[in-house]
């Protein structure tokens, strides 16, 4: 009869999370613990892990076939912003997104849109991450987005609308913030962002949505004193009426104030948009009991490793990853991103490991003593926030436009016997490439000729 | 007309020519035009002819992977010897045991001899019967590449086919004197390059005919060149400065006087028209840089022309790149492998993410590849002809505004295009 049970579980139309085991016995304090989260028809994610942040729909240089192939990524986090610019040559014209075509293979319109494997767990939100702060500040029903054409209006009906069109597996309602890293907001700005999130979520869960979107309600970035009404709505109302699915937390550090008085609230799978710049960080808000980070991808740029399995390390050679970079070939940056993503994934796997065996904590403590928190500046940090590190202005007539400034000059007087040779067009052949910093004899010893004597 | 294409057929049976590291087997002859269709076995595979050559130029295909240029059926590509040489230079290709292994490509290799990127650096080049000079960027000091530098270099690489340094004009040269001395001194240095080259057993060594827009002297040039016997041979200094006319003149010219039973390359070309008409004229191969830098710039190749995923149109468009195209991004959803990506998503990141321009790159090659797979089932078929209606038709769907440089060249060898 078990069988019979189980077969009419509607589990396949539900995000399930399990907590396993954490690091203390009771389940609900502030601390590391394991899990498994799962949505119908993604691939589950064992917890703590990360999820990977896309710009313009896409990890950055990173096309679906590898993300497949060579990534153990399992979630993705998208934001609206990316999706609705207003074209400047038809106004009208409503964002593409909303209307792309769903198929089996890409079973929402935000998978098939950009081109998601559908094993990827999708997360929305309005904002990049990190979000750019706009100048004009957000209104009772609205928030200000920065996109491709500019600064605009985002309203909580919109938003409303865009999740229930694309259909994430998690989505993140609309908060009032700053945005601003440096300055924290006076009490008097803190109060309101914490009445127009509270105002905003009332609204959303009042809102029909679709059943295969959950809800991560935000956790702003204000002490709880400041927000305890908006905390206890989501712990009182829309916890045990099973709209929320989830915290996405701005500030992992109210935790344990969290854990104190809305403790029931850590039974649900907890995100951390802190978006840490090093894994000091990441291990302190996995310790305090966050289940997803969403690293900031200056974190993981780690030296090419003799052990790692990685496509990029298992299958090229050190010095051709390194060529590729100082070349600057855009396969440099691919693999990179692959070998990136490899070291999250054994980070976490790793993290995983030590809280199933009791000794995250020490090994936390460890990693802090022997590892500098700086990390050094990687040469894999991506090279523009919204772009394209080659030729983003003009078209293909620039396209023989020299980035560097020339490092050849003439040869002058043509001298006796010798020929000049003519100028070649450049139309159909390989760009010529300008050399930096090359002597004569550093070309000689690369065996690009001699140097002459006179 | 049936019997003789047929009797024709007949006399064409599988013949085919070795070399020390090369065999070249004709596998097909179209009746009608001089296009012909080979396997061509290199130390490191065996490749169809006809073939388009990706390049990758510094040892990568703009933003694919190794694994994913296999994957488009690609199975010889170009490595830019004068980039190699900079980065990362002679001894590292050494330490790693050439490019093959450095770039992780277990397929073929095809590099140039080096010379043409130092001649393209304008007036900064002089070339001498020693070899090219040029001043060191920064430090200014005159250097000379020889052939036998070019050879060392290539050996190093170990590319499966090797390029000799040539004295490369631009075809449009006014003076005949200069002309005649580059094409001249080009016979010298294959003899040289000849001389230095140390792995003939391993390492294929292709001449390269020079001669400009002179039929009498591309002619004589195909003599001295054929009788040096290297195992496959290039037509060079057609890069786009000439008239198209002139430009099929010269391959019409020189593949006449070819022997027939090994390779002919004809370098730097790669828009569609070109390679199919240069098919039709007896050529084999190609190479170019434009399916992929185009690709950067939001260029699709298809069959109905070049299309821009920038513009405006495609914003909303969720069909593939391409109906019918059998790449990745393209091929049906049901269909293994199959990416699902849409004309609307390569508009959204055009220009914006790298990841835009490496699916459309995915996409231009399989198309280049694949108009030369088509071309080479239809020869063995004996239906080129047909195709290469087929293939201009797809481009001028109104049957009339053909360019009369490809009227008139396919009509040199059999096809009259306004015929259909
Ligand atoms: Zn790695
Ligand atoms: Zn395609």
């Amino acid at each position: 009869m078990t069988v019979d049970i189980e077969a009419q579980e509607p589990e396949s139309t539900a995000m399930r999370f399990e907590i396993l085991s954490s690091a203390l016995k009771e389940g609900t304090s502030a601390t590391a613990r394991i899990g498994r989260l799962a949505f119908p028809g993604r691939r589950p994610i064992d917890t703590p892990n990360f999820i990977a942040v896309t710009s313009r729909g896409t990890l950055p240089h990173v096309t679906p076939d590898n993300i497949s192939k060579h990534l153990q990524v399992s979630g993705a986090y998208f934001s609206l912003e990316d999706f609705v610019e207003k074209s400047q040559q038809n106004l009208s014209r409503p964002p593409p997104i909303f209307s792309a075509p769903t198929s089996t293979t890409h079973p929402t319109p935000l998978h098939s849109f950009t081109g998601t494997p559908s094993h990827i767990t999708t997360l929305l939100a309005a904002r990049r991450l990190p979000a750019v702060p706009s100048p004009i500040g957000n209104s009772t029903k609205s928030i200000s987005i920065f996109t491709n054409t500019g600064f605009q209006n985002l309203s909580t009906t919109e938003y409303l609308s865009a999740i229930s069109t694309l259909q994430p597996d998690i989505s993140i309602p609309l908060a009032d913030l700053t945005n601003n890293t440096t300055a924290t907001p006076t009490s008097k700005r803190a109060l309101r962002m914490a009445e127009r999130t509270d105002e905003w979520i009332v609204d959303w869960f009042s809102s029909p949505l679709s059943p295969s979107t959950t809800t991560f309600a935000p956790v702003l970035p204000i002490p709880y004193p400041i927000q305890w009404e908006y905390l206890s709505r989501l712990a009182e109302d829309y916890l045990p009426s099973h709209q929320l699915s989830g915290l996405a937390i701005h500030d992992p550090d109210i935790l344990p104030d969290l854990s104190t008085h809305q403790s029931s609230l850590l039974s649900l799978p907890l995100l951390s948009l802190s978006n840490p710049s090093n894994p000091h960080q990441i291990l302190r808000h996995i310790s305090l009991g966050i289940d997803l980070s969403l690293p900031n991808f200056k974190t993981a740029v780690s030296p090419l490793s003799e052990g790692c399995s990685c496509y990029a390390c298992a299958s090229h050679h050190r010095a051709y990853v390194h060529h590729l970079l100082q070349a600057r070939e855009m396969l440099g940056w691919t693999l990179l991103q692959v070998h990136n993503h490899a070291v999250l994934s054994q980070f976490f796997s790793g993290i995983q490991t030590t809280i199933k065996n009791g000794t995250f904590e020490r090994e936390r403590i460890n990693f802090s003593r022997v590892y500098d928190p700086e990390m050094p500046a990687g040469v894999g940090e991506r090279p523009r926030a919204r772009g394209y590190q080659y030729m983003s202005q003009g078209g293909e007539e620039n396209a023989g436009k020299k980035r560097n400034k020339p490092a050849w000059r003439e040869l002058g007087p043509t001298a006796e016997g010798e020929t000049p040779v003519e100028e070649v067009p450049e139309t159909t052949q390989t760009p010529v490439q300008v050399p930096e910093g090359d002597g004569a004899k550093e070309l000689q010893e690369k065996g690009l000729g001699e140097v002459v004597k006179e | 007309m049936g019997m003789w294409a047929t009797a024709r057929r007949m006399a064409s049976t599988t013949r085919s020519a070795s070399s020390a590291a090369l065999t070249f087997e004709l596998v097909g002859k179209c009746s009608t035009t001089r296009a012909r269709a080979s396997i061509l076995t290199l130390p490191h595979g065996q490749v169809n002819l006809p073939i388009f050559m990706p390049v990758a130029t510094q040892a990568s295909l703009k933003g694919l992977t190794p694994e994913q240029l296999e994957a488009t059926g690609c199975r010889l590509c170009l490595n830019n010897t004068y980039h190699l040489g900079l980065k990362p230079g002679q001894e590292v290709l050494d330490a790693v045991g050439g490019a093959h292994k450095f770039q992780g490509w277990s397929h073929n290799l095809l590099t140039d001899s080096g010379g043409f990127q130092m001649v393209s650096l304008l007036k900064l080049a002089n070339v001498t019967e020693e070899g090219v000079r040029f001043l060191s960027p920064h430090d200014g000091s005159p250097m000379l590449l020889t052939p036998e530098h070019s050879m060392s270099l290539q050996n190093s690489i170990g590319s499966d086919i090797m390029m000799q340094l040539d004295d490369v004009l631009v075809t449009t040269h006014p003076d005949k004197a200069r002309m005649r001395e580059a094409m001249e001194r080009s016979v010298r240095w294959l003899d040289r390059c000849i001389a230095a080259h140390k792995y003939p057993e391993r390492q294929n060594l292709f001449c390269i005919i020079q001669g400009g827009l002179d039929l009498e002297m591309r002619r004589e040039c195909c003599r001295e060149m054929v009788a040096r016997d290297t195992p496959g041979i290039a037509i060079g200094g057609l890069s786009g400065g000439e008239a198209k006319d002139d430009f099929c003149k010269v391959v019409a010219t020189c593949t006449e006087q070819l022997p027939e039973l090994k390779p002919r390359y004809v370098m730097g070309i790669g828009y569609p028209e070109d390679l199919v008409v240069s098919v039709a004229l007896g050529a084999d191969m190609f190479d170019c840089v434009w399916p992929t830098r185009t690709a950067r710039f939001g260029n699709a190749i298809t069959k109905n022309g070049v299309l821009n995923m920038k513009r405006e149109m495609y914003a909303a468009d969720f069909g593939p790149i391409e109906e019918g195209c059998g790449c990745q991004c393209c091929r049906p959803a049901d269909q293994q492998g199959s990416l699902g990506i849409t004309r609307a998503f390569i508009h959204h990141n055009a220009a914006k993410e790298t990841v835009a321009a490496h699916l459309l790159t995915l996409h231009n090659v399989w198309y280049q590849l694949n108009l030369m797979r088509q071309a080479r089932e239809a020869i063995i078929a004996d239906r080129f002809p047909a195709f290469v209606n087929e293939f201009f038709g797809g481009l001028y769907p109104d049957g009339q505004s053909y360019p009369s440089w490809a009227v008139n060249a396919l009509r040199g060898v059999g096809i009259d295009l306004l015929e259909g």
